[in-house]
């Protein structure tokens, strides 16, 4: 049976421009990432990575500060024992899932508007991680003991707890660290060969040689690429939900009021994502600006991204209501008091300052006008980051300071060290990053040229 | 049944409609002398099938916001069968009204007295009392239908020709409709089960529920579609690519429903509140286990590792005794969740169970037949229809 449908007058409501805009060629798009990479370093990017660098160091030297004298240099306190290392460790987890969710599970969905953005999502994963790894690993006080946080089998005969959900993020985390890293490192060595190729000096293309693997180009070698991409794809897909799931179990397995919840770990991840995206806006529309990628990152790549922190948003506040919902139904005066205590008690303004970013200000992002302006985007995503923050901060400090003891409660104030570590970090992510877009593609060239209109096999013979 | 391909309509669906209807009547007949004699059970019964469909008909609405909001090109022509599964939604309000009747039986919190005695309980009287229970749930319904209604009228509306408008429209009841379903889905999961244990509570508990529901619709969605093929019906607008997407969002789903459940699973036995073990503690009673490890292996384990290939997602035969196998689970897990209030020593089936079943199904399904020869059967004035025929897995 053969089917006809008239073409009517909806048919141009889905008529979508071009991914990519301008008149791109696959020789302009090589052109234009390759440059970046190869071409001389900018003066702004020297300022801000001095300026990042620098903030790197006073991590470093906080941490070392920290071996020297100890945990209780933070504002930690009896009872809140953990402080802003934690919310920092959380927060920095959240940050990764962006790149994951975006390389992942958006190519599994099958959205094509991925492609200009997974790169640096990804490597933004690879280094929020790593920043997140920090914290955890300077809190344990004896910090020559670290070791001991992995099954290593040991004369002792002793193991660490399996039951722990500590022991737990050990493995969740150091998986998604190296199921993001393998991703990433396969999604680039297309490009790594292009750079190789492209290279003039002799170092840099034994270099770029090196990490290419050998990669020609060849049919046979896209074919055994694409399949592994696809299976790694697969493999990061429950990464994406299983990371901050089991985050959320080092909070949800207690019995702490305000910490166990049933729904925190899909919570969790929606947060995650919700914080991931907004990183990962803030920085492109950095980068675009620096670089002049208006093309490749076009004013419609921004807009599906705010509407995935919209909704991502709404599941967040979905889950605020649920719990204070049954934080009454419980009928539990722990509970009760937990949530208004947070709404009404002494850490109220950090609540507030939670609920305006998180579920508040994005609502903005219902409005074509809002979604589309770069600078008002901008805003909204710095606001997420502030908010997504201050919710970890809200969730661990309120619930350990008020606890079952009225006698014991105290007040948590963050010492300089509490504040250099979290600005360090910062640092340390956007070195990092800055590193990144010199020395690598920060846009997947490959990838890109599979979603140009000459990529269909016809295009040619249509354009003749 | 015979399928007119140039208007895309379902006629002589006389057989179908009338054995629905017969096993309805004949169903929800039999159900009723289980009123008269288990008074108890009848209600048990009643509810765990009417939870089962009600749960089918919100899937269905789910995936038609989605559909919406996200511009699917894959489900358009999928998209009538589950336009008219969420038609079939606001009937089930008039199906609510025996839940109604017998909440004194159902519900411990209906019971004054013993609230009076229970200092938790008498904190939730506010929430929990019938008034308000029943207030609720006529409010749930109303939005459902002021949804189901608006999306269903622009739908049809396009299958003479879609306007711009059209697409608007649907996008714009869509948004907020999404918000209204996802809290309202919520709070009857908490009304019409979660409150079948007063005090207990879990705040994943919608989710699970919804979940479990989507899995639901989707694989009946897979048997209706392939009923209709086998008889020559709708093969040419259904192929082979919709049912591998159908399948993929299954398996899916079906990931995401046990994620829900081992979330609170595993929360409340770390724990080890009383107040909230007490749930899986009731279902670990007697011969309680057995339905407890059927759910757990018949609703994620078997269908997560039979539906993992490419090939078990393209081949109809057995694509559809998989889609049938997770229903009966589906319906299994409802099972879990409601009768072991009633019976707590151990499992006890009931003939009401399935005669329930098979009444509000019958006149479920025969509703949904009756609306889907109304109108053409797929939206074919959608300007992605012609893409979604040609839709093809890579």
């Amino acid at each position: 049976m053969s089917v006809s449908v008239q073409e009517t007058a909806a048919t141009t409501v889905f008529e979508e421009p071009p991914l990519i805009g301008g008149k791109p060629t696959f020789s302009s798009i090589t052109e234009k990432i390759s440059g970046i990479v190869e071409g001389k370093t900018k003066k702004a990017w020297f300022v801000l990575f001095g300026l990042a660098s620098s903030l790197a160091l006073i991590l470093f030297g906080s941490i070392g500060f920290l071996f020297y004298e100890g945990i209780g240099i933070w504002g930690i306190n009896n009872p809140v024992g953990w402080g802003w290392a934690i919310v920092n460790f959380v927060f920095w987890v959240g940050i990764g899932h962006a790149g994951t969710l975006i390389s992942a599970v958006l190519f599994i969905f099958r959205q094509k508007w991925r492609t200009s953005i997974n790169r640096f999502a990804e490597a933004m994963t690879l280094f929020a991680v790593i920043c997140a790894l920090v914290f955890p690993g300077i809190h344990v006080g004896r910090v020559w003991m670290a070791y001991f946080m992995f099954p290593i089998p040991n004369q002792m005969q002793m193991w660490p707890n399996f039951r722990s959900p500590l022991l737990w993020d050990v493995f969740a985390v150091g998986t998604y660290f190296t199921v993001s890293l393998m991703f990433w490192y396969t999604g680039l060595i297309p490009d790594l060969a292009t750079l190789r190729d492209r290279a003039k000096a002799r170092f840099r293309k034994i270099m770029f040689g090196i990490f290419s693997l050998g990669w020609r180009g060849g049919n046979k070698q896209w074919k055994n690429y694409e399949l592994a991409y696809l299976l790694l794809a697969g493999l990061s897909t429950p990464l994406v939900l299983s990371v901050h799931s089991v985050v959320s179990t080092d909070f949800a397995t207690s019995v702490i009021p305000g910490w166990h919840s049933t729904i925190f770990p899909p919570y969790f991840v929606a947060g995650a994502i919700f914080s991931g995206f907004a990183m990962v806006l803030t920085l492109a529309i950095i980068a675009r600006k620096i670089y002049g990628l208006e093309h490749i990152l076009t004013i419609r790549h921004f807009e599906k991204m705010n509407m995935v922190i919209m909704v991502t948003g709404m599941m967040v506040g979905y889950a605020y209501s649920m719990e204070f919902f049954i934080a009454w139904y419980s009928g539990n005066e722990y509970e009760t008091f937990t949530f208004l205590n947070r709404a009404f008690g002494q850490y109220a303004w950090a609540y507030w300052i939670m609920i305006s970013c998180n579920v508040l200000i994005p609502q903005l992002f219902w409005f074509k006008k809002i979604r589309t302006n770069i600078p008002a985007m901008f805003i909204i995503s710095i606001f997420v980051n502030i908010g997504m923050w201050f919710e970890r901060f809200v969730i661990t400090v309120t619930s350990l300071a008020n606890d079952f003891l009225p006698s014991s409660w105290d007040y948590f104030s963050p010492t300089i060290f509490d504040i250099s570590m979290l600005v360090g970090s910062f640092g340390l992510f956007f070195s990092l990053f800055l590193l990144f877009i010199r020395f690598l593609p920060m846009v997947s060239m490959a990838e890109i040229k599979g979603v140009l209109p000459q990529a269909d096999p016809h295009y040619y013979k249509k354009h003749e | 049944m015979k399928f007119d391909a140039a208007a895309f309509k379902l006629t002589d669906l006389n057989s179908v409609q009338v054995r629905s209807l017969g096993i309805g009547v004949l169903g929800l007949l039999l159900t009723v002398v289980g009123y008269f004699t288990k008074t108890e059970q009848f209600f048990f019964s009643y509810l765990t099938a009417y939870l089962f469909w009600v749960s089918i008909a919100l899937g269905a609405l789910f995936l038609v916001l989605l559909f919406h909001l996200t511009g699917t090109v894959w489900g358009v022509t999928l998209r009538r069968i589950l336009e008219t599964l969420m038609k079939v939604l606001p009937y089930m309000a008039i199906f609510f009204i025996p839940v109604l009747l017998g909440a004194h039986h159902l519900y411990e919190w209906s019971h004054v007295d013993v609230v009076a005695a229970d200092p938790i309980l008498s904190k939730k009287t506010s929430y929990l009392n019938i008034t308000f229970f029943a207030i609720r749930t006529a409010f749930y319904f109303t939005v459902w239908y002021l949804i189901a209604a608006k999306l269903y009228k622009t739908s049809l509306a396009m299958d003479g020709g879609a306007k711009p408008e059209h697409i608007k429209t649907l996008k714009k009841v869509s948004a907020p409709g999404m918000i209204i379903f996802a809290l309202t889905t919520t709070f009857a999961s908490f009304d019409w089960i979660m409150s079948l244990y007063p005090h207990w509570y879990s705040t994943i508990f919608g989710l699970y529920f919804f979940s479990g529901g989507l899995v639901g619709t989707l694989t009946l969605v897979i048997v209706i579609g392939l009923y209709m093929n086998k008889r020559g019906a709708m093969d040419s607008v259904i192929t082979v690519e919709h049912y591998h997407d159908l399948a993929k969002f299954t398996f899916g789903f079906i990931i995401f429903w046990g994620y829900m459940g081992f979330s609170q699973y595993l929360l409340i036995w770390y724990a080890n509140i009383p107040e909230e073990t007490i749930f899986y503690l009731d279902r670990w009673r007697g011969t309680w286990p057995i339905i407890t490890m059927t759910v757990v292996l018949g609703h994620f384990l078997i269908p997560f590792v039979g539906l993992l290939s490419r090939n078990s997602k393209r081949n109809y035969t057995y694509l559809k005794y998989m889609s049938i196998f997770i229903l009966i689970m589906h319906w299994v897990d409802i099972f879990w969740l409601v009768i072991p209030v009633l019976h707590t020593s151990g499992v006890r089936f009931c003939i009401f169970d399935f005669t329930a079943m098979a009444g509000i199904g019958g006149i479920f399904m025969w509703l949904f037949w009756k609306q889907l020869g109304k109108h053409a059967a797929v939206p074919m004035g959608d300007p992605k229809f012609e893409e979604s025929l040609k839709h093809h897995n890579p």
